[in-house]
């Protein structure tokens, strides 16, 4: 695949979503239901961007990725920062790729 | 041009710019390791500025999707922008700016959004574009130095630099449950659907990601109350 064209491509629709609103001022009275989606939609994409990926991207290591997601789940809940939890879970990972 | 507001912008910004440094060191390390050049990895963070979107797009391209599937993928995950972007048009203080409002536009992420949001105010041009730009220069610096910390690394570190992307999401997921219990029963949906489709089914990654986000966005809409999800604005 053509990777500038996916990036530019991405940009586009991100950038659009983006600006297109500054200049039809209508769109700020979505159905309430619509803009309740939109609100929901990065909490319901999270379960699908974790699995089964993490563990499948290991492999037959794939207790080490899900070692990692243990952890940085764990931090997150804690309201420890971001940085923190993926660091200390890349640890995890780590280790137990070594084992 | 009004540098009161300026300075003022800046500092709202600052807490933004070490948070988007630090996650965007985890991208730049991510497209490294997903083999993309540096110059694609950096020209990901400047013209998309998008955390979710961007680390969504990397996922999916790992896992082989085609890039009609990927281009949708992100354009449903960035759609709350939409209406973000609407609401901060509702709040400037000149509305009329043509090159004003398309700076503002391009710069409207979540983390500027809420901060804007909770300013008292009508909001200047100056602010704002003062508050993206902090924003923005953290995000693409770090996803440059990420990217070159990559090099240094031995191989063993690469490999398990895959989980960062995960860590990201996983800790995301775990401030979402602190906030809402409801979050364990969405994401579990959504995983356990995703999860079906490729591995049962043999789906591609790409369509079955945007069915399980379809299906348990749905269901995330039933369960939670209104006032649960406006509240968090």
């Amino acid at each position: 695949m053509n990777k500038i064209l996916m990036i530019l491509l991405c940009s586009l629709v991100t950038m659009a979503a983006r600006i297109i609103p500054q200049y039809i001022s209508s769109l700020e009275k979505l159905p309430k239901s619509v803009k309740k989606a939109m609100l929901l939609l990065p909490t319901a994409a999270l379960g699908s961007l974790i699995f089964p990926l993490a563990l499948t991207d290991f492999a037959s290591s794939w207790y080490a990725g899900l070692g990692g997601v243990v952890v940085a789940f764990f931090l997150g809940f804690k309201r420890t920062s971001m940085i923190v939890a993926i660091i200390l879970a890349l640890v995890a990972t780590l280790l137990l790729l070594m084992i | 041009m009004d540098k009161r507001a300026i300075k003022e912008g800046i500092k709202d910004g600052s807490p933004i710019f070490l948070g988007y440094f630090t996650t965007a060191l985890a991208f730049g390390l991510l497209t490294r390791s997903s083999g993309f050049t540096f110059v694609e990895g950096v020209l990901t963070s400047l013209t998309n500025f998008a955390g979710s979107g961007q680390f969504l797009m990397m996922n999916l391209y790992n896992g082989g999707a085609f890039l009609l599937e990927i281009v949708l993928s992100v354009f449903f995950i960035n759609a709350r922008y939409i209406f973000m972007s609407a609401s901060l048009n509702q709040r400037l203080k000149d509305r009329k700016s043509i090159i004003g409002r398309f700076f503002v536009g391009a710069g409207t992420v979540d983390e500027a959004f809420a901060v804007a949001s909770f300013k008292g105010e009508k909001l200047s041009y100056s602010y704002l574009i003062a508050l993206m730009l902090t924003s923005y220069s953290g995000w693409v610096s770090g996803t440059a130095i990420g990217y070159l910390v990559g090099n240094i690394l031995p191989e063993i570190v690469q490999h398990a630099a895959l989980i960062t992307i995960y860590a990201m999401f996983a800790s995301l997921f775990g401030n979402e449950v602190s906030r809402n219990v409801k979050a364990i029963a969405v994401v579990g949906i959504s995983a356990a659907l995703n999860s079906l489709l490729i591995l049962g089914f043999d789906l591609s990654t790409g369509l079955s990601f945007i069915i399980s986000m379809i299906i348990s966005v749905i269901f995330a809409c039933f369960i939670y109350t209104d006032e649960e999800v406006f509240d968090n604005e």
